[in-house]
C-alpha cells in the first residue's frame, strides 16, 4: 500500500534528531504557554513565530505545530486545577474538571485528560492521513476561478458562522485583505498605500500584525482584569504521582466518550469556521445527552472531562486537512501556519503532497511523535505545570511585551516592524472596545494577496465575464454555497438580539 | 439607559469611514483598469466599497437595540504601546540590552501599581534572560550595546 511507504517516509523525517528536538521544544513551550492563563495558542504562535524564521522549513513547521497542539494540552491543566480555562477550547473542561479537583480527584482528571487528548490526537491524525490524499487529488484540476471562489467560501464560513455578528466578522475579513494590499502590486509593479515610504514597500509583516493584534492587545486586556481584583491569589490543588491513576470505573466510563468525541472533533476540526472550541462544546453536550446519568455532569463526571479534551485534540489535527491540501486555513491559527510556510517559500495546496512529500508526511508524522512526547511530558511534569500557575501576572506581562518586541525586531532587523507591532496593538485594542473579532482580520490578511491574484487571473481568462465563474461547475457550486451562507448569516445578524453566542476567538 | 447600541453605532461608522478612505484613495491614485484587465486600484477600490457596506450594516443593526460601552482605560494601553515604541526607537541607536531593559521597565508600570524597585529588578533579570536566549542561544547578530554620539 502507498500509505505505508508515506508513513515510513514521514517517520524518517520526523525522527531525525533535529526535528525531534524542535518537536519536543514546540510541545514543551506550547504546554508551558497553554498552562499560563490568558495566553492562547494564537498569541503563543505569533510570539514564537520569529524564532522559527531561522530554521529549516520542515523543522519550523514541526515546531509551530507542536506549540499549537501543546497549548491544547496545557490549557486543560489550568481549567481543572483553577477553574480558569488556559485556552478557549478548554472552557468546557472547567465544568466537570474543577469539581473533580475539589473532590480530590484532580490527578485522575489530569491523567484522563492526557489519555483522552492522546486518543483524540491519534484519531485525528488517522483521519488526516486517510482523507488528505483524496482531497488533494480532486483539487489538482482547480483553476484560478475555483481557488478564488473556494477562498471566498472559506472566508465567509470562517467569519460568519462562529462570531457574534456576521457583518462585523465579514468587515474584518475585508479590512484584512485591504491591509494585505499595502506594498507593491505584483502584477503592475505599482506601490499601493505606501505613501512614498520605503518601509512599506514589502508590505506589512504578518508576524508583526499577529503579535500586535493578539499578543499586545491581549496583554492590555488581561492587565485590566487582573488589577481590577477579579482573581485572588490562587492555591492549586496538590497533585501527586499516585493520585494520577484512574480507577477501573473511570476507564470503563471514558471508553465510549473518547470514541464518540474523536469523531465529533475530527468532523468540526476539518470544517472552516468551526474548530476545537465548537468541537469541545458539541461533544460535551452530546455526552450529557446520551449519558444514563446526566445529573452527574457539572458535579465532577469523568466523561465531562474526557469528552471535550478528546474532541479538541482531534479537531486540532484535522484542522490541517484544508490547510495542507487546499492551502485554505479554517482558523486564524491555521492562517499563521500558512503564513509560516509562505515565509519559507512553500505554497500549501494540492501540489504539496506530490512535490513536497517529505515535508507533508514528515509534518503529519511529527504530530504522532509530538502526541507521544506530550503524554510522556505531561504526566511526570504535572508538578511543574502546577507550580507555573502560581506565577503572578504582574511579573509575566512585562516579559511577554519584551519577547514580542525582540521577536518582531529579529524577523528582519527592522525597527519599523516593531513600530508596526505597536500600531496593530493599538488597532487590536480599539477592536476589542468595539467588539470586532480579530481572527477574521488575520485570515483575510493571509489569504488577501492570493484571492486578489486568483480573481484577476480568472477574470483575464474569462475575458472580464463575471458570469463565467458561476458557469464553471465546481466554482459555481462554491458561489451558490457562499451566497446562501452570506445571506443567512447577515439575516441572522439583524434578527439577533444580544443573545450570548459561542465565540471562537482562540483557534 | 441609551436607546441604541452606541458601541456598534460608532464602530460601524468608523468602518464606513475607513472603507470610504480606501476606496477614494484607490480611485484617485491608482489605475482602475477594466474588469478583464484590472489595474492596481480595482480590487482595493471594490473592497473599500464592500467594507463601507458592512460597516453600514453594523451601524444599522445597532439602532434597533440597546447597549453601551464597556469602560475604556487610557493609561494601561498607552504604557504598554509606549514601551514597544520605546524599544523600536532605542534598538538601533543604543543596542539590544538597553532596549530590552527599557521595554520591560516601562511595561511593568502598566498595571498602575507604582513599585519602581521591583520593576527595576524585574527588568534587569528579564533582559539578562533575553541576552541568554537571543544572543547566546539563538545567536542573533544584534549589537548588544551601541552609542549614538
Amino acid at each position: 500500500m502507498d500509505i505505508f511507504s508515506n508513513i515510513a517516509l514521514g517517520l524518517e523525517i520526523a525522527l531525525t534528531p533535529v526535528n525531534l528536538l524542535y518537536c519536543f521544544l514546540g510541545v514543551f513551550l506550547g504546554t508551558f504557554i497553554g498552562v499560563l492563563p490568558g495566553i492562547g495558542a494564537l498569541a503563543a504562535i505569533s510570539m514564537l513565530f520569529p524564532i522559527t524564521y531561522h530554521l529549516e522549513p520542515t523543522t519550523a513547521l514541526i515546531m509551530l505545530a507542536g506549540i499549537y497542539y501543546g497549548t491544547a494540552y496545557g490549557g486543560s491543566t489550568a481549567s481543572i486545577l483553577l477553574n480558569i480555562p488556559g485556552t478557549s477550547s478548554s472552557v468546557v473542561t472547567c465544568l466537570d474538571g474543577y469539581p473533580m479537583a475539589q473532590q480530590g480527584r484532580a490527578g485522575v482528571a489530569l491523567a484522563m485528560t492526557a489519555i483522552g487528548s492522546f486518543f483524540g490526537g491519534v484519531f485525528g491524525i488517522l483521519v488526516l492521513s486517510l482523507f488528505s490524499p483524496l482531497i488533494s487529488n480532486s483539487a489538482l484540476s482547480f483553476g484560478p476561478a475555483e481557488y478564488f471562489t473556494l477562498m471566498v467560501l472559506g472566508l465567509i464560513a470562517a467569519s460568519a458562522i462562529t462570531e457574534g455578528s456576521a457583518a462585523k466578522g465579514l468587515a474584518m475579513v475585508v479590512l484584512g485583505i485591504l491591509l494585505a494590499s499595502v506594498g507593491m502590486d505584483p502584477q503592475s509593479g505599482i506601490q499601493r498605500f505606501t505613501f512614498g515610504t520605503l518601509d512599506l514597500m514589502d508590505g506589512l509583516g504578518m508576524s508583526a500584525l499577529a503579535m500586535g493584534l493578539f499578543g499586545i492587545s491581549e496583554v492590555i486586556a488581561s492587565i485590566r482584569t487582573k488589577t481590577d481584583g477579579t482573581t485572588a491569589t490562587v492555591t492549586p490543588h496538590a497533585v501527586s504521582m499516585r493520585s494520577l491513576i484512574p480507577t477501573r470505573d473511570d476507564m470503563r466510563r471514558s471508553w465510549m466518550p473518547m470514541l464518540r468525541s474523536s469523531s465529533i472533533g475530527s468532523f468540526f476540526g476539518a470544517l472552516p469556521g468551526t474548530g476545537p472550541s465548537i468541537a469541545s462544546f458539541v461533544s460535551y453536550a452530546m455526552e450529557k445527552r446520551v449519558s444514563k446519568t446526566p445529573e452527574r455532569f457539572g458535579k465532577g463526571a469523568v466523561e465531562g472531562v474526557v469528552a471535550p479534551e478528546t474532541a479538541n485534540n482531534a479537531a486540532d489535527q484535522t484542522a490541517f486537512i484544508p490547510t495542507l491540501t487546499l492551502g485554505i486555513p479554517g482558523s486564524a491559527t491555521m492562517a499563521l501556519m500558512i503564513g509560516a510556510m509562505m515565509v519559507h517559500g512553500i505554497h500549501p495546496g494540492p501540489q504539496m503532497m506530490t512535490e513536497q512529500p517529505a515535508m507533508f508526511w514528515g509534518l503529519v508524522m511529527s504530530f504522532w511523535v509530538g502526541n507521544v512526547l506530550l503524554i510522556i511530558l505531561n504526566l511526570p511534569l504535572i508538578g511543574l505545570w502546577v507550580r507555573l500557575l502560581t506565577i503572578p501576572y504582574h511579573l509575566l506581562f512585562p516579559a511577554i511585551v519584551m519577547f514580542i518586541s525582540i521577536g518582531a525586531y529579529s524577523v528582519r532587523y527592522s525597527a519599523f516592524d516593531v513600530l508596526t507591532v505597536a500600531g496593530f496593538g493599538a488597532l487590536g485594542y480599539a477592536m476589542r472596545i468595539f467588539a470586532m473579532p480579530a481572527a477574521p482580520l488575520l485570515l483575510g490578511f493571509v489569504l488577501g494577496p492570493l484571492i486578489e491574484q486568483h480573481f484577476r487571473r480568472a477574470m483575464v481568462l474569462a475575458r472580464g465575464d463575471l458570469a463565467a465563474i458561476v458557469e464553471r461547475p465546481i466554482s459555481g457550486v462554491f458561489v451558490i454555497i457562499s451566497v446562501l451562507l452570506l445571506g443567512w448569516s447577515l439575516w441572522s445578524t439583524f434578527r439577533q438580539t444580544g443573545k450570548a453566542k459561542l465565540v471562537e476567538s482562540e483557534n | 439607559m441609551p436607546s441604541i447600541d452606541y458601541r456598534d453605532a460608532v464602530g460601524g461608522a468608523l468602518l464606513v469611514a475607513v472603507g470610504a478612505a480606501f476606496a477614494i484613495y484607490s480611485w484617485t491614485h491608482y489605475p482602475l483598469g477594466t474588469v478583464s484587465r484590472m489595474g492596481a486600484g480595482m480590487v482595493p477600490f471594490s473592497l473599500g466599497v464592500i467594507l463601507s457596506i458592512f460597516g453600514g450594516m453594523v451601524a444599522m443593526a445597532s439602532l434597533s437595540r440597546e447597549g453601551s460601552f464597556t469602560d475604556i482605560r487610557v493609561a494601561t494601553p498607552l504604557i504598554v504601546l509606549g514601551s514597544v515604541v520605546l524599544f523600536a526607537l532605542a534598538i538601533i541607536p543604543f543596542g539590544f540590552l538597553p532596549a530590552a531593559f527599557l521595554v520591560t521597565l516601562v511595561a511593568a508600570f502598566a498595571d498602575l501599581s507604582f513599585r519602581p524597585i521591583r520593576n527595576i529588578v524585574l527588568a534587569t533579570v528579564l533582559s539578562a534572560a533575553a541576552y541568554l536566549i537571543f544572543a547566546i542561544g539563538l545567536q542573533l547578530p544584534i549589537p548588544l550595546f551601541a552609542w549614538p554620539f
